[in-house]
């Protein structure tokens, strides 16, 4: 593919920012084994087994940054919240950070700036995110009416707000995952985006299976053994199917674009439920790793937020990674050829495929994506090798750290076993139309061994 | 985990109609705080002639060199005895064992609660004359009965002085010191052998492991996490492995002791090497090594089938082999290096129901025994803690008669605890205890099982 | 602008609830019955005044017209557009229209106003008006034509605010407001070839399928809602009991409620960077919107933006289920 001119950037940063290590907690279903854990219970415990795993205990981090997606009016400063909880030093900074499904991607990269600028030496980031302990909110006409009751100040004036209520308005608002500009949930868009692309319910299929099946060997052979601790009984994802045919699959019903006047090919089981879980990444400078005997897995090289014009149906709403790897791959001067390992979020099996075909599609890597043709193929063999989010589930903003620590660990492992430099790329769909990717390099054996 | 039986025998009211029943009445057991002195009271050393020179001079220098309160008579009798220390290695036939047998049994009714009988002897061989031999293996028969004869919480145990180990080598006062402690609770009518001269003082002997890395496999919860917790007190650090299932504890755990978790299935062919890159990546080294991680699987063997003899070997006996292996061929592992493994009881005296863990645990006896010279020759040692009735989880889901049995049936009356394991594991992991090699000691109140 | 006709000056704009009383004053059971509905499930009265149809030759005027800012507020709200002083087209359409609908219920208006069914609605935007501004009202009927099912009839509603420094006028906003009155006038041999209802208008469908670009799940309450903020308190939009007795199995949407979010969602109908903010915004209706009920809508530029950055749009509204058409529509910048 012809290639756009590397555009590097012109100052070099100071120093680099690697990935350390990751933790999180097995992602439980909704209404599972987390139904009793809120956003703070599960994010605390997922950075103590990050501390636990890498003896951080007292350790003043240089930041730590992470988000939820659901989150209660009252986990204003939820991050900060979690540290104090922890035992990481209580004088570690945080902060909260939210863009939806790709906060926790969105996080590494925004510490690893940080780290690259010698602004922080060390930081944490994360996401954690519930559906079981999801905020109910009051309806509008209540919040209206208690506001106004607030301001009052006599009582006929308070009694006055509150007679404004209406029989409906007592009841709670319950939270929605729809988009609120076009009131279609991120199902029903991806439905219309499979239908447009033409994915097929046989493909969408054998990308739920491939997870399931990956996901569970790298269990088996012990991959997540310094990458997840237990958390309330549960050691391994909830939604994991290890056991999961391409029959069963075949006979779920479908559930997502039902109304549309394509055949409708979306089922629970090539898309991915909501789930509940937490994840934590640690990341600092070559320097901080060494002088804390700390391992150094993989480089974050750099990375790339895009987002798509999804509201009035010209893109799709997950489309935005499809946009924003190009731009990536092309600042670094890299093709999809140089990738060892791609990690495409599964938000839903078609996801992964709408993505994959419009980066094999000519026409529309010109007139959409200002390339001078196709961006090309991606090897299949090299995709979510370990699964990915349709088997370990996806709570929203803990996914990208479980992304991103999983892939640190498979560079570095495959730069072990090779004895060259391993490259990932990371991609993340977010709602809102918008989408993160990131690439990730093995670190030089330098400073990763004794 | 809570004993109540002890708390109410010993509370005010409920204490006294016990005492009138004739009731059992375990003491609550004297346990180390960091600063706590070494004995609650004066020191008697009995044996030999005052004066002359000889091994209980000796050892009463050194308990002088302690800054205790050190006696070679009774004849003070108001004092009530921290310690009661015969030294016996000089007797040369059994007569020899009248006055200080006598003297101490003097002595007896005027102990401290808490308080430490430790006799000092040497082995009984085929070589020594019948008379030597006669005399030696007395002091067994002595020390055993009189830890019987022991109430308030008292213990009485041996140092035995094997081939040309004199009262005066490190792992002596090692083993003396511990016995002496509130550490050895729970250790109860045991002889500690030391064989070699090998070993060295602390600096610090509140922190006789700073400087050292450990690594304590099942170390999630129960002993094991005692462990953890007790060696990181003296100084150590911690590694704390355990199944992945378990991490949610094991972090925990790690938080708790300030190091590091590390998820891990111990049957998994290079756990050793795991064990050491992680020891060495993060830690800098590796020195002690605690095999405590263990399954039981209770079957009669008429009814039990291969996969569940199988399992138990696996996790207890054959995992400790392969790892230890790796641990021997590492050059990561040659200073002073310790390994404490955990046996039980079941193994020394068997148990209905645990042909399987009893193999293993036995088999850690004979393969720490084994062990132990492979690893002399960098100061190392290997040693195996075998527990009795320990108070745990496990043990809690035992029904209540019969765990009161199994509580009641040694000379203190009650179930050790954890914390009791641990620090004998910790001692056997000490520097001053690098003379006493490939032995098997009992944390057991001296059980009557096996006994 | 066909305002030859004498002009009648009201003082103020009138209520639309005292006017559909006014609509059927002499029978009180007929008040109701006697108020214009949007969509085909009611039938008109069958009677046949086929030939002869004479519109009143009347403009009706109010010469001061201000919005209010909280009324224009809770509309913004309501309908999704920002909360600026710019009045929304769809707002000054509720404000204007009932000077228009003073015209039908008119005596010597031609048609019964009872049972009319709100066929089309084209609204010509000169420039954006101010929440400020003091505007004329002019209102009256035209081109009654016949229709395959009866006679249809524009209001026509013009408003004008003034220009410049002195007190010359411009119109600056014009809405046609299309009805049919069923059975009026009909005559099956003139009629055209019968078209299905759900063909009305233009179809969205850029391929082979139809995708929507959106959801719009209303609530039973979004009748009362915009009823509030638009004063049109029409009983078929207010409670499933008020619209079971004109036929209805639910309340339905308000048409012009659904042409309105429609135009909001376009975004087109906003001044663009250049500052100009003329369009057309026209809306044909189908099958009413039962409510509750979801309608699968597609909202779609149909332009490239222009200088000031604005698109022209084209929507529809169906039944996610069935597909039957609700509406379909256009916003096109001048």
């Amino acid at each position: 593919m012809p290639q756009t001119a590397p555009a590097h950037p012109t100052t070099p940063l100071p120093q680099d920012a690697y990935i350390l290590g990751g933790n999180r907690i097995p992602f439980a279903r909704a209404g599972g084994k987390y139904a009793s854990a809120s956003n703070q219970d599960m994010l605390t415990a997922a950075l103590d087994g990050l501390v636990a795993r890498f003896g951080l205990q007292g350790e003043r981090i240089g930041e730590v940054v992470a988000g939820s997606v659901l989150k209660h009016s009252r986990d204003f400063n939820l991050v900060r919240e979690c540290v104090l909880g922890s035992a990481l030093s209580p004088q570690t900074p945080a902060y909260d950070l939210q863009q939806a499904c790709a906060t926790g991607l969105e996080a590494v990269i925004g510490v690893s700036n940080k780290i690259r600028l010698g602004q922080i030496e060390s930081a944490i980031a994360g996401g954690t995110d519930t559906i079981s302990d999801a905020p109910i909110a009051v309806s509008e006409g209540l919040r209206h009416a208690l506001l106004n009751a607030s301001r009052a100040k006599t009582v006929g004036a308070r009694l006055k707000a509150f007679a404004a209520l209406r029989p409906a308005d007592v009841a709670p608002a319950t939270p929605s995952t729809d988009e609120p500009r076009t009131g279609l949930s991120m199902g029903e868009h991806q439905a219309i985006t499979t239908a447009r692309w033409r994915i097929t319910r046989e493909a969408q299929d054998q990308v739920a299976y491939d997870s399931h099946h990956n996901l569970a060997a790298a269990y088996e052979a012990g991959f997540f053994d310094d990458l997840v601790t237990p958390f309330k009984g549960l050691t391994r994802d909830q939604n994991l199917r290890a056991d999961t045919s391409l029959e069963r699959l075949g006979t779920l019903k479908p559930v997502f674009g039902k109304s549309l006047e394509t055949p409708a090919t979306m089922t629970a089981g090539n898309s991915t439920p909501l789930t509940d879980g937490a994840s934590a990444v640690l990341l600092g400078s070559r320097e901080w790793a060494q002088a804390h005997d700390l391992p150094v897995l993989a480089r974050v090289v750099d990375g790339e937020t895009a987002a798509v014009d999804y509201v009035h149906g010209h893109e799709g709403l997950l489309m935005a990674p499809v946009h924003a790897v190009p731009r990536l791959l092309g600042r670094n001067g890299l093709t999809l050829d140089d990738i060892d390992f791609f990690e495409i979020h599964e938000a839903f099996a078609s996801t992964v495929l709408t993505t994959l075909a419009a980066w094999e599609d000519d026409d529309y890597c010109r007139t959409e994506l200002g390339l001078d043709g196709a961006l090309g193929s991606v090897d299949r063999a090299r995709l979510n090798v370990h699964g990915s989010s349709l088997a370990a589930g996806h709570p929203f903003a803990a996914t990208g750290g479980r992304i991103v620590a999983t892939t640190a660990k498979l560079v570095a492992a495959k730069a072990a076993e090779t004895g060259r430099t391993a490259r990932a790329l990371v991609s993340v769909c977010a709602a809102g139309g918008l989408g993160v990717a990131a690439i990730i390099e093995s670190a030089d054996t330098e400073g990763s061994t004794k | 985990m809570t004993d109540t039986y002890t708390s109410l025998v010993n509370g005010g009211l409920t204490g006294s109609l016990a005492k009138k029943l004739g009731l059992p009445r375990p003491s609550v057991l004297r346990r180390h705080t960091p600063g706590a002195p070494l004995v609650t009271g004066p020191v008697l050393v009995l044996g030999g002639a005052v004066g002359t020179g000889d091994d209980a001079d000796a050892v009463a220098r050194t308990l002088l060199g302690w800054d205790l309160d050190v006696r070679r008579t009774a004849a003070d009798d108001t004092a009530r005895w921290g310690a009661v220390v015969v030294v016996l290695t000089e007797a040369t036939h059994p007569d020899d064992l009248s006055d200080p047998v006598r003297e101490l049994g003097s002595v007896l009714r005027s102990l401290a609660p808490g308080a430490r009988v430790v006799t000092v002897s040497r082995p009984a061989l085929a070589t020594d004359a019948p008379a030597l031999a006669a005399v030696r293996q007395g002091v067994d028969g002595i020390l055993r009965s009189v830890a019987k004869e022991l109430r308030g919480g008292a213990t009485g145990n041996g140092v035995v002085l094997a081939g040309d180990v004199t009262v005066d080598a490190t792992s002596v006062h090692g083993a003396l010191r511990f016995l002496l402690s509130a550490r050895s609770a729970f250790v109860d009518g045991q002889l500690l052998t030391v064989s070699s001269d090998a070993g060295s003082a602390p600096a610090d002997w509140e922190r006789p492991l700073a400087g050292r890395v450990a690594v304590v496999t099942g170390a999630a919860r129960g002993i094991g996490a005692a462990i953890a917790t007790t060696l990181a007190r003296d100084g150590a650090r911690v590694v704390v492995v355990d199944v992945p299932a378990a991490g949610e504890q094991l972090a925990k755990v790690a938080n708790a002791v300030k190091s590091t978790a590390l998820q891990l299935d111990i049957t998994t062919p290079d756990a050793g090497t795991r064990i050491i890159d992680h020891a060495v990546r993060r830690h800098g080294g590796l020195d002690i090594v605690v095999h405590n991680a263990g399954i039981t699987r209770d079957k009669l063997l008429a009814n039990m089938k291969p996969e569940v003899w199988d399992s138990v070997i696996a996790v207890n006996i054959a995992s400790q082999l392969r790892i230890n292996e790796q641990l021997l061929a590492s050059d990561a592992f040659r200073d002073a290096p310790r390994i404490v493994s955990l046996a039980s009881t079941s193994g020394i005296a068997g148990n209905r129901g645990q042909s399987n863990y009893a193999a293993s645990k036995a088999g850690v006896v004979g393969m720490v025994r084994a062990t132990g010279p492979l690893l002399a020759e960098v100061g190392g040692t290997a040693n195996a803690v075998a527990p009795g009735f320990i108070e745990t989880d496990m043990t809690s889901r035992i029904p209540f008669a019969t765990r009161e049995v199994a509580r009641r049936l040694n000379s203190l009356q009650q179930g050790g605890q954890p914390v009791d394991v641990a620090e004998t594991v910790a001692f056997f992991a000490s520097p001053a205890a690098g003379g006493i090699n490939g032995t098997t000691l009992r944390v057991c109140g001296q059980n009557l099982v096996g006994a | 602008m066909g305002d030859e006709r004498p002009t009648t000056t009201l003082p103020a704009v009138p209520g639309l609830g005292g006017l559909y009383a006014r609509a059927v004053a002499p029978d009180p059971a007929a008040l109701l019955a006697r108020v214009p509905v949007l969509g085909g499930l009611v039938g008109g009265r069958d009677e046949d005044r086929a030939s002869g149809i004479v519109l009143p030759d009347v403009t009706y005027r109010v010469a001061d017209v201000v919005a209010d800012p909280a009324r224009l507020l809770a509309y913004q709200r309501l309908l999704g557009e920002p909360a600026d002083d710019l009045l929304p087209a769809g707002f000054v359409h509720v404000l204007a229209f009932p000077v228009a609908m003073a015209v039908m219920v008119r005596p010597d208006f031609p048609l019964p106003v009872a049972g009319m069914v709100h066929l089309a609605n084209a609204v010509r935007v000169e420039r954006p008006v101010h929440v400020d501004e003091h505007l004329e009202v002019r209102a009256w009927a035209e081109d009654a034509l016949p229709h395959r099912k009866g006679t249809q009839v524009d209001l026509v509603t013009e408003v004008s605010a003034r220009t410049g420094a002195g007190d010359e006028r411009e119109v600056v906003w014009r809405g046609v407001s299309t009805y049919l009155a069923k059975g009026v006038g009909a005559a099956p041999s003139a009629v055209a070839p019968e078209v299905s209802d759900d063909a009305a208008g233009t179809s969205v469908r850029s391929s082979a399928e139809r995708f929507p670009t959106g959801r719009w799940t209303l609530d039973a309450g979004i009748g009362r809602r915009y009823a509030a903020v638009s004063g049109d308190r029409n009983p078929i939009h207010l409670s499933g009991l008020t619209a079971k007795a004109f036929g209805f199995p639910r309340a339905i949407a308000h048409g012009m409620y659904t042409a309105a979010r429609a135009l909001a969602e376009s975004d087109a109908g906003r001044p663009g960077a250049d500052g100009r903010g003329a369009y057309d915004w026209t809306v044909e209706f189908a099958k009413p919107v039962l409510l509750p009920g979801r309608v699968a809508v597609a909202i779609e530029p149909t332009t490239s933006p222009d200088a000031g950055g604005r698109r022209a749009f084209r929507y529809a509204g169906w039944d996610a289920k069935s597909g039957k058409e609700h509406f379909t529509g256009g916003v096109t910048p001048r």
